[in-house]
């Protein structure tokens, strides 16, 4: 009978190689190639940045005290708010928890049922993402950030740690353009003219500092190649898709209809929960221009859902265009300020804030 | 901890920096039994308790199973071995599936009663620990192997971190052996071991996640009605998903394990090559199939009992085999749509009577897409969500689209990666079935193992990883 203490008899067969040379030249061949490559981008106008995941949002939320100041929301609350300045002018540093592309509710009812929390949040209110139901991918971005501060192990914090350390040294490590995916994107293959295909996000064009800070790009700044494809990207992402086919159109607009309805109590409901505990809660509705405004002021005109949250709230709301030291700015790609812009605006934006927060 | 996250990179060059450090063999058994449950532990602590308790009882009703006076003592610990684990194993999988199952029947005779839904977090790779220490008392039982009288060695055999928690499922009487002396490194094992793990990570992390993940996704998260192309490129594009995902994890398991000087045999053997069905479960997760086969088949009665009887055995092991992955009826008919595949072509073998036309070129060539063609067909019942969506799959693929317009969903690009990739795969193993990796390699040039090492490595660098869990972690 084989034995457990006997010698076992299966062996792996080794190929008979000059193996030690063989990883010689690959660690030089994958070395020497990816200093190539991290040449090469960096003279495209990458820079190392910091990739936006859940796990650096799970690192943010977890850096939350019971009287913090939390901003929340889209993108714009990420580029547009610079947290410094928002650090001298409130006396406190904000912790940045806006999510790109996401409704912010998931993370507003998070505050709001942490029992602890009676700080302040400042939440951008970009109306047509604030409102979409549960299974749409803005709201998913957020349940999945939750999801990940919630659940995230110890094995992939540290992963989360490690990759920290390589992303602020290496500029290749770009999530947005980069990825063997991202570049396979860029092969010039048509799709199918009845194709429901998604349209893409935006490309790289801000950098992220390790509190969430986004910074535009100047590439982004000023007109050229870059720009357009992120502006004349907005339009199609801005646009609701058809209702499935496999659904009668009616009973989906009205199962739309009931999500969007039930938002507007539950986003009442959250901030009323926080507000009850000494908390504070204002909404911020942040530049934009261009053809994107037409197209927002078209579908969520601002007398509408803007108008609806604020007076089913009780929360006070700050609309740029209010304000003439607010409403002059111009977002270069229609949706998000410049670096410098953003700090001026945030300059003008605290004595409003200020003002809002010290409503009863 | 995943071997595709940059915990494991740093994890393993610690380990392996300290083991080959060390010059005491019991000493590096320590640090092999500390950096396995450090490796299971880092991803939720507590349930590294339940991990060593399953061992800890095997261990002990190993030792009573060699020690009892009596056939029928004997086979009462063996029972009380397998009854604890499976126990065990039904708790945390398969609690809320009895329960609802158990609503669900009640409810056919009038009965409304509402099971209290269990809050169970299931642990990872608790099919594959329980199956790795459940084989140790049963070869025991056996007499395939002695008792260990070491507890550090049975622990550590049951959670050896490279086949911890996905596999292969590598039996104790396997492993045990290798704990007694200090294993030396061949000529180049450590080596090849590391290109094996290069391989592996370049299966999942490239071919899986990024080239048809996606695909697969998309596809079986549609509630519509599709077209059959797209049908068709999700399915195929599962196919070689899970291939790469969960031959992916056995390459690496298989190369860590060279690279700590430990031999674990193939798990995978160019499945989809295979021309016919007990061809293709000679070399798909072959583990489990010698496990099923040397645990449940020959048991139940094998093919001793007659034809009858063995088709019988064969479903019930194939339905058991389908559960295992999962607790849901759809993995159960993935299961049984296996079964009755192998007892067709049994059937078939009856009256072929290995006739010379069955041996020819051609028909061995349709044989083999049929298999892979018949294999793609109970993919979709192992992928699928629920049995709608199985459905709705299956007839777009038969071309059948109830509304007469099924969505294009996918890109063409996604289309293009399917073909290459599952081409390539499929081409692939056609050329390798009959030989191994290692008899390849040796017949290359230097020069081109060396770029397809770099190809490979960079090919990972450039992916960037995505920490995409590996499939079979959910088994």
């Amino acid at each position: 009978m084989p034995s457990s203490t006997s010698n076992f008899d299966f062996v792996r067969p080794v190929p008979d190689l000059p193996w030690r040379g063989i990883l010689l030249a690959v660690t030089l061949l994958t070395a020497v190639a990816a200093v190539a490559w991290e040449i090469r981008v960096r003279a495209w106008g990458y820079v190392a940045t910091y990739t936006d995941d859940s796990d650096l949002w799970a690192d943010r939320r977890g850096t939350v005290k019971p009287d913090s100041i939390v901003i929340i929301g889209d993108s714009r609350a990420l580029f547009d708010s610079d947290l410094n300045t928002l650090e001298q002018g409130l006396g406190q540093r904000p912790v940045q928890l806006a999510l790109v592309g996401s409704c912010a509710y998931p993370i507003l009812e998070n505050l709001a049922n942490d029992e602890s929390f009676h700080g302040t949040v400042i939440s951008s209110l970009l109306p047509m993402i604030w409102l979409a139901p549960p299974p749409a991918p803005p709201y998913q971005k957020s349940v999945r950030a939750l999801h990940r501060y919630r659940s995230r192990t110890l094995a992939q914090r540290s992963s989360h740690y490690i990759g920290l350390w390589l992303e602020g040294h290496i500029a290749f490590l770009n999530d947005d353009d980069l990825t063997l995916e991202a570049l396979l994107d860029h092969l010039p293959v048509h799709n199918r003219a009845d194709a429901q295909i998604p349209p893409p996000g935006p490309p790289y064009f801000a950098n992220m500092d390790l509190d969430r800070r986004n910074w535009m790009i100047d590439q982004a700044v000023h007109p050229g190649k870059l720009q357009d494809r992120v502006k004349f990207g907005w339009p199609p992402l801005f646009t609701p898709p058809p209702p499935p086919s496999y659904v009668p159109k009616e009973a989906f607009l009205a199962g739309v209809g009931k999500a969007i309805e039930a938002r507007f109590g539950d986003t009442a409901a959250a901030v009323k929960k926080i507000r009850a505990r000494g908390g504070k809660v204002v909404f911020v509705r942040y530049p934009f221009n261009g053809p994107l405004k037409e197209l927002e002021d078209k579908a969520t005109p601002r007398a509408g859902p803007w108008s609806r949250i604020l007076k089913e709230s009780g929360a006070p709301g700050i609309y740029f265009e209010d304000y003439p030291e607010l409403a002059g700015f111009i977002c270069p790609e229609w949706s998000h300020l410049s670096a410098p812009d953003s700090v001026e605006f945030t300059k003008r934006l605290v004595p409003h804030l200020k003002q809002a927060l010290a409503t009863p | 901890m995943l071997f595709n996250s940059l915990t494991f990179v740093v994890f393993f060059a610690l380990v392996l920096s300290a083991y080959w450090t060390m010059r005491s063999w019991t000493a590096r058994k320590n640090l092999l039994l500390v950096a396995s449950y450090i490796f299971y532990g880092a991803w939720n602590p507590p349930f590294a308790l339940l991990l060593f308790a399953t061992s800890a009882l095997d261990f002990y009703l190993g030792a009573r199973i060699a020690a009892a006076g009596s056939p029928r003592a004997r086979r009462a610990w063996m029972i009380t071995s397998v009854t604890v684990n499976l126990s065990s194993l039904g708790f945390f999988k398969y609690g809320n599936f009895l329960l609802t199952n158990f609503e669900w029947t009640l409810s056919k005779y009038g009965v409304a009663y509402h099971a209290p839904q269990f809050d169970v977090f299931l642990p990872i790779g608790i099919s594959f620990y329980t199956f790795h220490s459940l084989s140790y008392t049963l070869d025991v039982y056996r007499k395939v192997c002695e008792p260990t009288k070491s507890l550090r060695d049975f622990t550590l055999a049951v959670s050896f971190f490279p086949q911890l928690v996905a596999g292969p499922i590598v039996r104790a009487a396997d492993f045990l052996p290798q704990l007694v002396t200090a294993p030396g490194l061949k000529r180049g094992q450590f080596y090849w071991g590391l290109l094996l793990m290069t391989l592996g990570m370049f299966e999942k992390i490239v071919l899986a996640d990024t080239m048809l993940a996606d695909t697969a996704d998309t596809v079986f998260g549609y509630g519509g009605p599709l077209q059959a192309l797209d049908a068709w490129a999700g399915v195929l594009a599962f196919s070689g998903q899970i291939f790469f995902d969960f031959a992916g994890y056995s390459t690496c398991a298989i190369g860590a394990a060279l690279c700590l000087g430990f031999h674990l045999k193939d798990n995978f053997r160019f499945p989809y090559a295979a021309v016919g069905f007990s061809d293709f479960w000679r070399r798909w997760h072959i583990s489990l199939s010698t496990f099923l086969r040397d645990f449940l088949y020959i048991p139940l009665g094998g093919n001793r009992s007659g034809p009858v009887r063995a088709a019988i055995n064969l479903m019930i092991v194939m339905f058991i085999g389908g559960l295992w992955h999962g607790a849901a009826w759809t993995f159960a008919v993935w299961g049984l749509i296996h079964g009755v595949l192998l007892v067709i072509e049994r059937l078939v073998k009856a009256v072929t009577k290995d006739a010379a036309w069955t041996e020819a070129f051609m028909t061995r060539l349709l044989v083999g897409l049929f298999t892979y063609a018949a294999v793609c067909f109970a993919w979709v019942f192992f992928r699928a969500a629920d049995f709608s969506t199985a459905a709705r799959i299956v007839s777009a693929m038969a071309g059948r689209i109830p509304s007469g317009v099924g969505a294009a969903l996918l890109p063409t690009l996604s289309l293009w990666k399917v073909g290459v990739v599952i081409g390539g795969l499929l081409l692939a193993h056609r050329a390798l079935r009959d030989t191994s990796i290692e008899a390849v390699v040796t017949r290359m040039p230097r020069w081109l193992v060396t770029a397809l090492w770099t190809l490979m490595l960079g090919a990972i660098i450039l992916t960037q990883g995505n920490g995409h869990a590996f499939i079979y972690f959910q088994f």
